[in-house]
């Protein structure tokens, strides 16, 4: 029940800053929803830096079926060519409608700053009130460097020229967010 | 690149261009009425009292540490593979960056938004030593082409149209770009700086935290750039000030839970950043970040050991102090501040950038207090530019004359009050009689006044009416002193009469204690700190606050002098802390003791439903803090009170500072009464002299028809006849 009040306010927080959200249950659901709003785009690429080795085949496979192509790391062969990115979070924040993501990895940073398109799904377990409740976390892992630390409210944003909003000015210009209402594990 | 005045005149000539920029104005405008109902909208819920004193407390016990702070992150950084720099100054920091360039064979450097970066012309050190230096910041981008500086510290090219911007777009990509469409002219950015990114060999970043416990740096940011900067390029440089070193992570989640809202009333920015340590890098050789942070002090320590102007370094740069200012709302940043604007501008680009580029821009503010009541950090900046406006005079030896004329006259009672009576009986000439009004303004003020008429001075001060005037109470329910002031008692002695009316059928007994005299505002306005000291003490003895039970204020600038500032100012005087702290106690303005003390009824007023629109006075609504007895007040009294468009903000007085900036008054001044016209009310009614005066000047000069009235008459002219 908390879980569910908590993924509420979280998306609807989310929405409110220009992510769009989704309900799913599984990773095919996942997979399902990534390929179809990457074809819906006329995008023809996918990255997923933090699958294991059995889901990325199998996501592979989805790709080839949809004539899209999975891209490998390292994603630096890959800037200017990343269509899709799939990612998880490690948490999110339902105050503000934000993904937490440990971005260590060079990998997902590229990805997820480089893509047209960022999908990440969250396990609704994981949807913290807000940013000081995740304290411990974040601490500790502050506490064991090297890292890189994101917090990721919806799309890139600016309102530089005429304080008008603009979406997309450097980083992904749409952000999905699917909040997997069964934890998988 | 920035030119700031650096004297008064050419200073005057930047004012003049920038208002009559006519976008700038409009843009501004819509920027102040919109950030105030986003930031409110944005804080619905929070506890944002709690918030401010936790992130003032936090950053006051940070500040006497920051050697200590800055050890501490240095051990942990350089234990997570970072290089952790020290510079003393801009110069010095500028080095050390040239330098980690060249050691590791940089030629082109992306860079995201700082300010700190601004504040030591980094890209013009970077580019004379020949390396090609991109703003990735859409904002600095623009403003970078345009080789200007930002004119506000999160917005820095506010003061550009679309059309400007689209045309400069087109120059520089040598395509035409639609000069509507500004989602268009985003994704031009979007590509021209993909490939600057890419090429990169070094990103520039600041900093908005710096974590010692465990030496992380966190980034806020909407756009992205940052996360690119920190990212693709093998060298990540960031410039960080020595202010923002914070003990732990829990200080810095305080500052981001109220640094986006009170920014651009956004819950959280796109992106925020933690970086610890020299993260996995495939560009770089060994496969790891080359990671360096530069602190820059840049006269920080000594600033944080200043027993007056530490709390400066509270600043979170939300550029919030900018928003709100209606000085900035009239002429934008470019005009209001150097490299750092708004109010902080005022008072950092003295520390930073030397007193030249302050000398003219400290002057530049009215003492609204808008600024303070926004600042998250509780920074008493009205205070902090007086000061500073203090030392600059003090630095540069030469005082105006007005200041000198002030502080002689007002030292001394007699002569100062000498001088207003020999006064009005010169002014007799140019008096209009029947309007109360100088029929035209002597020389001295000279043609930039003529926005506004300018009262006579009565023909008998109040003081001077007093002893046949006071009324004898037997039996009263209480005693009050009035502080009258300098208006009340020599310009507007009528609002003092309207009081002891409406005291007098309250059976309140009044008295005017004689040896009272200026508050001393005025010259804390003008800096004269010394002057202001001596004629708080004579006003302390003057009104012996043992003898009453109220001491009411009818000018709410005395009012919020009397009860804030003299704490300031008498905070070195312990032998006199009892009886300020009674004085203190007493201080009550004219709305409150009517409605709260004496609970007025409204079957004493008849009830005229009369209109009336209504001017919060600064020092009322924010320095007293008191907003809802005068509303209150209006309707007991039996008037038709209508609600008007920012009724709280200034009405562009300021005192002297109408004198040294009239055209910004003027301007000001002229919105209000604008905003005041289109509510159809008959009359404006406010509860300070000094308003009342701007005001009715105004009104009278453009030939408005609405009456401009002290609260105390209005109030006391309802009374139903006994
Ligand atoms: S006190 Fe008013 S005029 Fe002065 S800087 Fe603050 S907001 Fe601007
Ligand atoms: S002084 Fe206060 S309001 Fe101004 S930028 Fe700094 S923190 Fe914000």
């Amino acid at each position: 029940m908390i879980h569910n009040n908590l993924a509420m306010m979280f998306r609807e927080r989310a929405e409110r800053v220009q992510a769009v959200t989704a309900s799913v249950h599984n990773m095919d659901d996942v997979f399902r929803y990534v390929i179809d709003q990457t074809l819906k785009e006329n995008g023809n690429t996918i990255v997923a830096p933090d699958l294991d080795a059995l889901q990325l085949q199998k996501l592979e496979d989805l790709c080839q079926a949809s004539g899209l192509r999975l891209l490998h790391p390292p994603f630096r062969n890959h800037t200017g060519d990343i269509h899709t990115a799939l990612t998880g979070a490690n948490w999110a924040i339902s105050e503000t409608g934000t993904l937490v993501l440990d971005s260590g990895s060079e990998d997902i940073r590229i990805a997820t700053m480089l893509s047209e398109t960022h999908i990440a799904w969250i396990s609704a377990s994981r949807i913290a009130p807000d940013a000081s409740a995740l304290a411990a976390y974040l601490r500790g892992k502050m506490a064991s460097p090297p890292g890189y630390m994101a917090f990721i409210t919806g799309p890139s944003r600016t309102a530089d020229i005429e304080r008008v909003l603009a979406i997309g000015v450097h980083g992904p210009q749409r952000l999905h967010i699917l909040v997997m209402e069964d934890d998988p594990s | 690149m920035i030119q700031t005045a650096q004297d008064m005149k050419t200073y005057r000539k930047k004012i003049h261009k920038a208002l009559g920029n006519q976008f700038l104005r409009k843009a501004l405008d819509n920027f102040a009425s919109s950030y105030k109902a986003s930031r409110v909208k944005a804080f619905e819920g929070i506890d944002l009292e709690a918030l401010r004193c936790r992130i003032a407390d936090n950053k006051d016990h940070a500040l006497p540490h920051l050697e200590s702070l800055f050890q501490q992150f240095k051990e942990k950084a350089e234990a997570a593979g970072a290089v952790v720099h020290l510079a003393a100054t801009a110069a010095e920091a500028n080095d050390i960056i040239a330098q980690i360039a060249r050691d590791n064979g940089v030629r082109a450097i992306v860079k995201s938004k700082s300010m700190t970066a601004e504040e030591i012309h980094l890209n013009d050190h970077l580019e004379a030593e020949g390396f090609t230096v991109t703003e990735t910041d859409l904002g600095e981008w623009i403003i970078q082409l345009r080789h200007e500086g930002p004119s506000h510290m999160v917005m820095p090219a506010i003061h550009l149209s679309r059309r400007q911007v689209g045309g400069l777009f087109t120059d520089v990509t040598g395509r035409p770009v639609d000069l509507e469409d500004i989602d268009r002219m985003v994704k031009v950015a979007r590509k021209e700086l993909r490939p600057a990114f890419l090429a990169a060999d070094m990103g520039v970043s600041g900093a908005n935290f710096a974590i010692a416990d465990t030496g992380t740096i966190g980034l806020v940011t909407n756009e992205g750039n940052a996360r690119l900067t920190t990212t693709l390029p093998r060298v990540h440089v960031a410039l960080v000030g020595l202010d923002k070193l914070l003990p732990n992570l829990e200080a810095a989640l305080d500052i981001l839970k109220i640094l986006p809202r009170n920014a651009t009333g956004q819950a959280l920015t796109s992106y925020v950043t933690w970086i610890t340590g020299a993260v996995e890098c495939a560009a770089s050789s060994t496969g790891k970040k080359i990671l360096h942070i530069v602190f820059l002090d840049n006269g920080r320590l000594a600033l944080a050991r200043d027993p007056v102007f530490s709390e400066a370094l509270r600043c979170i740069r939300c550029g919030a102090c900018a928003n709100v200012c209606p000085v900035y709302g009239k002429v934008g940043g470019h005009a209001l501040g150097h490299v750092y604007i708004g109010a902080i501008g005022l008072i950092l680009t003295y520390f930073y950038h030397g007193k030249n580029n302050d000398r003219a821009i400290v002057r530049n503010c009215l003492n609204c207090q808008a600024c303070k009541s926004v600042c998250p950090a509780h920074i008493d900046l009205p205070y902090l530019i007086k000061q500073v406006y203090g030392n600059v005079l003090k630095d540069d030896g030469v005082k105006p004359a007005k200041n000198t004329i002030l502080s002689f006259a007002m030292k001394n009672r007699k002569l100062f009050h000498g001088m207003l009576r020999m006064a009005s009986v010169l002014q007799k000439p140019i008096v209009q009689k029947d309007a109360g009004v100088l029929r035209h303004l002597p020389f001295v003020f000279g043609k930039s006044q003529d926005f506004r008429t300018l009262p006579a001075l009565a023909e008998t001060p109040f003081r001077e009416q007093w002893p046949s005037l006071r009324p004898r109470i037997s039996e009263p329910v209480y005693r009050v002193a009035l502080f009258g002031g300098c208006l009340v008692d020599f310009v507007s002695p009528e609002q003092a009469v309207a009081l002891m009316k409406l005291l007098t059928v309250h059976h309140v007994q009044m008295e005017y204690p004689m040896g009272q005299t200026c508050c001393g505002l005025p010259a804390v306005m003008m800096a004269e700190t010394e002057t202001a000291v001596e004629v708080a003490i004579q006003n302390l003895q003057a009104m012996s606050p043992c003898q009453y039970d109220y001491i009411l204020v009818l000018c709410a600038s005395c009012g919020s002098h009397l009860k804030e500032g003299y704490r300031r100012l008498l905070a070195s005087k312990p032998e006199l802390a009892e009886t300020l702290k009674t004085f203190q106690s007493k201080i009550m303005d004219f709305s409150s003791f009517m409605v709260n003390v004496l609970k007025v009824d409204p079957q004493k007023f008849v009830q005229t439903h009369t209109s009336v629109a209504y001017h919060s006075p600064c020092h009322l609504c924010r320095g007293l803090g008191v907003t809802r007895e005068p509303r209150e007040l209006l309707r007991t009294a039996g008037l038709n009170y209508i609600p008007c468009a920012d009724e709280d903000v200034c009405c562009g007085f300021g005192g002297s500072y109408s004198l040294d900036f009239p055209e910004i008054s003027a301007a000001i001044l002229n919105q209000k009464l604008d905003h005041v016209e289109s509510t159809g009310a008959e009359i404006l009614v406010t509860d300070c002299p000094g308003c009342v005066l701007q005001l009715r000047g105004g009104m009278n000069q453009r030939g408005g028809r609405v009456r401009v009235r002290h609260i105390a008459e209005v109030v006391a002219e309802n009374l139903k006849p006994r």
